[in-house]
């Protein structure tokens, strides 16, 4: 639930704290170029955002946490890979920072960007 | 091969023109040595990273590559190298295998419209394939395969013109592949802590070294002889895999008198015993090896010939596989009605026998980041013969689930609040099992505070915490309860942990060790401070208690 309490008070971490860390995961990860917006609504001209809560969506379950994320890759890559890599990145990494236990992760290929094609 | 024998095969090669089928070899003999290497490149991997197991993944994509093109008869190289990247793409595995496909689709993009590979083609598709495998990801992280194929674009396209054939070229990859790796550890901190090098990047270096050997017509099936640095040498969890023939543990410190010749060495080594393992550090070296009874001895005085044994440790790896066996049953004091029983929450399996020998009446399992429930700890007491129980928590933050045990029951139970193993371990001396509950409890808590615990533990964040800054993965001691120091190894942690601790002033220091950490290593560290605090008693005991690599008490 992304809270604690310890004997000294409460501690509650944001869902935008958990999303730069999933962010940072995300550039990170091979084969990633980019994330989008959760919807077109958002914004049609940007689609590629360098803003973390642009293509990442955090919620907060009792104690568990879920993340969906909306990645563009890189054309010629496995997807399937990429995305397996992204998933274990962000789920590792955002453990490992905050100790709490995420329940999934989500990661929508929202598009593929072409650099070269074959 | 002999030299003449690899000069004409070399000959051969440089006359022939490299097409379709001259790549689909090269490919194969890439992941045949990657294959044979496999195990080094999962070794090297930095503990805790998502993609544990870079060999493995590698190893299955270049196989995806070879499986498209195995029964191809395409002469064309355009043509090959199209059908060989498709099948990296179709069967990549893990980040190091995506990688692995963009470089080879790199490569292959390239190579396009030519049927054969001459020096300018092959130079521009590393080129290619560097460029390729960049555009793949938006925050590069240097140190890591990436910066290999770039060192080896690099340097291609520097030695072009001078070089003049594919083969000398190929030479010139491999060296810049092997210089790259080894430049790793400067560009990443966490491959320096470590010890190690990348493993992604050594994985490249195996496939083109392998496309080299096979040139030279050098054996793709035995591995390379390994020299890692001391720290990274893995001799621990020996216990597991004891097979017949292994009955003896062997690890000798020495110097040697010349230059270690690696290939003689581990040749002779081979010929006594498996899982061999040599290191090296500050012109030391570290040689581990298991053997049959009868050759304890051999690898030591194998090694007193060519150099000056400096220590030597033997386990006798059988008997202590039968004691396991034998311990694992736990035996508890048995507790008279009416009588007091004592409760420990215990973190490991040999912490728990101790608690036994002292008397108590049962453990519930649990510890740092395995707290246990008030019902756990209730139901450890509850069908106990006896209405008085004391409580040993153990732990600051379990202290509070044994007292709501104490709410729940009808029983009347003492918690004494020991905050650590050693505290629960002092405590226990001052049981009387029939005496008087509360003033039994009372000389408890005096007794627990006459001791000092140390914890040694590896730190699972950057973190700045009393002053004290801690980076991630290096060693932290902390002092009751509180963040004392960093330390670059185990050792250094101990001995400046006892440093602050003023060990000197005391009588007694037992070190519990945990899990993850060898006897053979526990017992040097306790040498070492034997070493400096010579008036000391210093005793070594089996925790079993994971995360913590030492809990020590002082007293």
């Amino acid at each position: 639930m992304g809270e604690e309490t310890t004997t000294l008070g409460g501690i509650h971490i944001s869902p935008t704290a958990v999303a730069t860390i999933a962010y940072h995961a995300v550039l990170q990860s091979y084969g990633v170029v980019g994330l989008a917006p959760k919807n077109l609504a958002d914004g049609i001209v940007s689609t590629i955002t360098r803003e973390p809560l642009r293509g990442i969506t955090v919620r907060y379950k009792g104690e568990d946490i879920d993340i969906d994320i909306n990645i563009i890759i890189e054309y010629g890559t496995r997807i399937a890979a990429v995305a397996e890599s992204v998933a274990s990145a962000v789920r590792f990494h955002v453990e490992k920072a905050l100790g709490l236990h995420v329940n999934s992760v989500n990661v929508h290929v929202a598009g593929l960007r072409i650099s070269d094609s074959d | 091969m002999s030299d003449p024998e690899r000069t004409a095969r070399v000959k051969k090669f440089r006359r022939l023109p490299i097409d379709g089928q001259s790549l689909k070899r090269l490919i194969e003999a890439g992941l045949i040595w990657l294959r044979t290497n496999q195990e080094i490149v999962n070794s090297l991997n930095v503990f805790p990273v998502p993609d544990g197991d870079t060999g493995t993944n590698m190893t299955l994509t270049m196989q995806a590559a070879w499986n498209e093109v195995k029964d191809s008869g395409v002469r064309n190289l355009g043509e090959m190298a199209a059908l060989i990247s498709k099948g990296a793409l179709m069967g990549a595995r893990g980040n190091s295998g995506v990688i692995t496909s963009q470089i080879l689709r790199g490569f292959s993009r390239s190579v396009n419209d030519k049927a054969t590979l001459d020096v300018e083609t092959l130079v521009k598709a590393f080129g290619e394939a560097r460029d390729t495998a960049y555009k793949g990801v938006v925050r590069p992280v240097e140190g890591t395969i990436l910066t290999v194929i770039k060192e080896v674009a690099i340097a291609t396209e520097a030695a072009l013109g001078p070089v003049k054939d594919p083969i000398e070229m190929l030479e010139v990859a491999v060296k810049a592949a092997d210089e790259a790796v080894k430049k790793t550890p400067d560009l990443l901190p966490v491959l320096k802590q470590a010890g190690v090098v990348d493993s992604g990047g050594k994985g490249l270096f195996f496939i083109l070294e392998g496309m080299l050997r096979h040139v030279y017509g050098d054996s793709l099936e035995t591995p390379t002889m390994s020299l890692q640095p001391m720290s990274a040498m893995n001799l621990q969890g020996a216990l597991e895999e004891v097979e017949e023939g292994q009955d003896y543990e062997i690890v000798v410190d020495f110097v040697p008198l010349g230059e270690l010749d690696l290939g003689s060495f581990y040749g002779r080594l081979e010929e006594m015993g498996t899982s061999i393992q040599v290191g090296e550090g500050e012109g030391m070296y570290r040689m581990h090896i298991h053997v049959p009874t009868e050759k304890r001895y051999e690898p030591i005085d194998y090694i007193m010939g060519i150099g000056t044994v400096t220590k030597v440790a033997i386990e006798n790896l059988l008997a202590q596989m039968e004691e396991i066996q034998k311990s694992a049953q736990i035996k508890f004091a048995t507790v008279e009605p009416g009588n007091i029983a004592v409760v420990v929450v215990s973190p490991g399996q040999g912490l728990s026998k101790i608690f036994a020998s002292l008397g108590v009446a049962a453990v519930v399992a649990g510890g740092q980041s395995m707290n246990p429930s008030t019902q756990d700890i209730l139901n450890s007491f509850e069908n106990l013969p006896t209405d008085k129980v004391i409580i040993l928590p153990n732990n600051k933050n379990i202290i509070l689930a044994a007292n709501q045990a104490k709410e729940v029951t009808v029983k009347k139970v003492f918690v004494v609040p020991t905050r650590t193993v050693p505290q629960g371990l002092t405590a226990m001396l001052a049981l009387l099992p029939d005496g008087d509950l509360e003033a039994v409890a009372e000389k408890m808590i005096k007794a627990m505070s006459a001791v000092k615990t140390g914890e040694i533990t590896i730190a699972t964040r950057t973190v700045e915490i009393d002053g004290v800054s801690v980076k991630d993965g290096q060693v932290i001691a902390l002092l009751d309860g509180k963040l004392a120091l960093a330390a670059e190894s185990v050792e250094q942690g101990v001995m400046d942990l006892l440093e602050k601790a003023d060990a000197g002033g005391y009588e007694l220091i037992t070190l519990f060790y945990g899990a993850g950490m060898a006897h053979a290593e526990a017992n040097r560290i306790k040498d070492v401070i034997r070493g400096k605090y010579s008036n000391l008693e210093i005793e070594v005991q089996e925790g079993g208690q994971p995360h913590y690599q030492f809990i020590i008490s002082i007293e």
